[in-house]
């Protein structure tokens, strides 16, 4: 039962409730607690060591439920296999009402055909058809069972996968003999071919149905992963308008996780709590004499955050998701100013404030869309903001550099790395296209602590992550 | 406390029944975390709306194992010297004053600084041994001998710093004080953290807690709720002010009325004599299921609906 325990446990970490070996234990202890005689009394026990929040118990539920209900199938064929095999008998009864048509069972039919034919003759010893002609339903799903277990149904990873895997278990159960009587049987003209055909179907249909549930058992939450893969390694200009909101959810978990290792440290004096320790270690050199008193303190630390985004044309759609995720972990950078340019530029915090955050990324873009222009707007980001700037300021500044030949004010960008603690350039393009015709990044370069490229979510997250960790 | 023997918390259903004998009626979710927690020895992180209970359910425990509840309530800035111990450091003071004379006789004789050094070693850390510990919720749930229930409430109010502070606690019931070392729990205490959700708990902590959520309770189980705890009020009138309840949950509040609330207002209609729901005594006590001015004005215009929604949920009256 423990392996049991243990593929169900994969299967909830497929399903994204992250569940640690230590959980993996408890879990087992709470079994061996509660025993699995009680079903409810079981999954409650799981659910308070498996699932940490309410959204992951409704998945763990679920999961449960599917899970669960899959295995008592296997385990009690006899009697579970009819519930199960609910759609075979609807499937069948069509079969056999239809078969009033002909004059006798569907047996006799089908033995008056397989007199003319040695093909079917032959298929009607085979045990598949035996089987489906007499309505087995406990061993036809034995022996798709075993079928599936040959071509190892378990390791289906993808949904594409599912017509290969429905058609390789069809083959590993024989099914090719029904394919080549029904050919045989075309080609003859016989009046039984119908019959034949929906016995085809409705096996197929059985296959298909178990492997959808096996699909969804195994593999669901893998392909949601693969997509998130995918995705967070895709440039962010390319990914498409109904992608859009699923890379915001990325986004949100890794800036969730970021924000998490990265919790704010403070230093605040507390008004009216003496530090003992202190106040008396410090008193010595006087002879004991408590001359100095001093307070007790927390640790805060605020760091600043600025970040200038270039919203022209060619880069704002990496700006959006920059913003996203800045504005997503406010928790760990409690002071993000955010502004945003292309010709002039403009203080956009206010937005921030004022409508969720992906409405007024929205509106940033429409305001300050146009032509880019580095030099003027290095000057109203000076005007704006360079009096703010300290030793715990990170100015972020995303853009291409790409400065339509104009005057790229240098001497602005350099007063300001002398100031803050980083300077950290982003650039959606690629390195090596750095410097090649109207890029200014190498000159600008020169005056940030970092820069590095930046088109996808990956990009994005690792540099988010040393920002916090400057900042710590 | 995991180490004595305690019939009560044997099995699921005594645990209830058990609960139910101390007017906390309970779901078999919630008897199954204690029965859990006890035989794991693994706190319980109980989360859930305000006023479900969470804080009651330790109690409850408290004095049906009849053992001293110690609660620590959780602040923004609570930090070791609230939580786990302080030093009297007053007491160290006055003492190193008064004794001052004494340290002076004590290293008479002694020839030259090492050797006076010396001596102090031989009396060890006096200052700093347990006379001189203040023991706080934390450390004082560790030291009692036949155990305790430590209710850590509203943990979610604290600092991330304090939550790492816990972990140490939580999972060998021991505490560590540099002066004088581990100071390890004799019978270890059953705990209990309640959480408002105010904000997501670290993983590391919920790693070390067997995690329950107590939701709004069911018509059926709230109503068994008032009759345990307001026995007086008629089975008619628990059914309408139990369905009334309800339905308020459903509307947009900015606080839904919690059990505690319902109790409330069973009690208060029992103290205005009603026998039945009516427009006039729901208005009239409606202050004391919804705590905000906007969701009593929000209610206010809903409430012939919903009291006229209930009447035909109920055919018989």
């Amino acid at each position: 039962m423990h392996s049991n325990l243990v593929s169900f446990i994969q299967m909830l970490r497929s399903h994204e409730v992250r569940v640690s070996p230590a959980e993996t234990l408890d879990a087992v202890e709470v079994a061996a607690a509660l025993g699995y005689a009680d079903r409810e009394l079981l999954r409650d026990g799981l659910a308070m060591t498996l699932a940490k929040t309410a959204e992951e118990e409704l998945i763990f539920l679920q999961c449960f439920e599917r899970f669960f209900k899959q295995n008592l199938a296997d385990f009690t064929a006899p009697e579970q296999a009819d519930s199960e095999q609910a759609d075979a008998t609807l499937s069948d009864e069509n079969t056999e009402t239809s078969d009033d048509n002909f004059d006798g069972s569907p047996e006799n039919a089908l033995e008056q055909a397989a007199e003319d034919s040695p093909a079917l003759r032959s298929l009607m010893q085979g045990p598949l058809m035996q089987n489906l002609l007499n309505n087995e339903r406990n061993e036809l799903t034995l022996a798709m069972n075993q079928a599936a277990q040959q071509v190892d149904l378990q390791q289906i990873q993808m949904f594409t996968q599912k017509g290969q895997f429905t058609r390789r278990i069809l083959d590993a159960m024989g099914e090719e003999q029904i394919r080549r009587a029904i050919i045989e049987l075309e080609q003859a003209g016989n009046p039984i071919l119908p019959l034949l055909q929906r016995y085809r179907d409705m096996l197929r249909e059985q296959v298909r149905d178990y492997v959808e549930r096996e699909y969804l058992l195994h593999a669901e939450g893998k392909t949601q992963q693969f997509m998130d893969e995918i995705l967070s390694k895709t440039r962010l200009n390319n990914i498409e308008h109904v992608y859009v909101g699923k890379v915001q959810n990325l986004i949100r978990k890794m800036a969730k996780k970021l924000a998490s290792q990265y919790s704010r440290k403070r230093k605040q004096v507390k008004r009216g709590q003496l530090d003992m320790p202190k106040t008396l270690r410090k008193g010595i050199p006087n002879d004991g004499v408590m001359f100095n008193t001093y307070w007790r303190q927390v640790k805060k630390d605020k760091p600043q955050v600025l970040a200038v985004c270039d919203v022209s044309g060619s880069v704002a759609a990496y700006a959006k998701f920059l913003l996203l995720f800045l504005y997503s972990l406010q928790d760990v950078l409690p002071r993000v100013r955010s502004f945003a340019f292309s010709s002039h530029l403009g203080e956009v915090s206010q937005y921030f404030d004022d409508y969720p955050v992906e409405k007024a990324v929205e509106l940033v873009n429409w305001k300050y869309g146009g032509a880019t222009d580095y030099g003027n707007s290095l000057l109203d980001f000076a005007n704006l903001a360079l009096a703010d700037i300290s030793s715990n300021t990170t100015v972020i500044i995303l853009g291409d550099a790409r400065n339509n030949h104009g005057d790229p004010r240098l001497d602005i960008l350099q007063s300001i790395y002398q100031r803050s603690q980083r300077v950290i350039w982003l650039n959606p393009e690629s390195r090596r296209s750095w410097g090649t015709g109207d890029s200014e990044m190498l000159r600008y370069q020169s005056a940030c602590h970092f820069s590095a490229e930046c088109n996808n979510l990956v990009h994005l997250e690792r540099i988010v992550e040393q920002l916090l960790k400057s900042t710590r | 406390m995991h180490n004595q023997d305690f019939p009560q918390l044997e099995s699921v259903e005594r645990i209830e029944q058990g609960f139910e004998a101390h007017g906390y009626v309970c779901s078999r979710k919630i008897a199954t975390a204690v029965f859990l927690a006890f035989q794991l020895r693994k706190p319980v992180l109980v989360e859930g709306p305000p006023g479900v209970g969470k804080t009651e359910l330790a109690k409850t425990i408290a004095v049906l194992l009849d053992t001293p509840l110690i609660r620590l309530q959780c602040y923004e800035g609570l930090d070791e010297a609230k939580a786990l111990y302080e030093w009297k450091y007053g007491k160290q003071l006055l003492y190193t004053q008064v004794l001052k004379e004494k340290l002076g006789d004590l290293l008479k004789g002694a020839d030259g600084l090492a050797e006076s050094v010396e001596r102090l070693h031989l009396f060890g850390d006096i200052f700093y041994s347990e006379e001189f510990l203040e023991p706080r919720p934390l450390l004082k749930a560790m030291q009692q001998e036949k155990g305790a229930i430590l209710l850590i409430d509203e943990v979610d109010k604290s600092d991330y710093e304090f939550e790492s502070l816990l972990l140490e606690i939580l999972s060998e019931y021991q505490v560590s004080i540099p002066e004088i070392g581990t100071v390890k729990a004799t019978t270890s205490p059953m705990v209990f953290l309640t959480s408002n959700n105010t904000r997501d708990i670290s993983d590391a902590l919920k790693r070390r807690c067997l995690h329950l959520y107590i939701p709004f309770p069911s018509v059926e189980l709230e109503e068994r709720i008032i009759q345990t705890r307001v026995p007086n009020v008629q089975e008619q009138l628990r059914h309408q002010l139990v369905a009334f309840v309800h339905s308020l949950r459903q509307l947009d509040l900015k606080k839904a009325p919690a059990i505690s609330e319902t109790i409330d207002w069973a009690r208060s209609l029992l103290l205005l004599h009603a026998d039945e729901l009516d427009e006039e005594i729901v208005r009239s006590t409606l202050n004391v299921l919804l705590k905000y001015e906007d969701d009593i004005e929000a209610t206010d215009s809903a409430l012939r609906s919903l009291l006229v929604g209930e009447d035909t949920s109920q055919p018989g009256h």
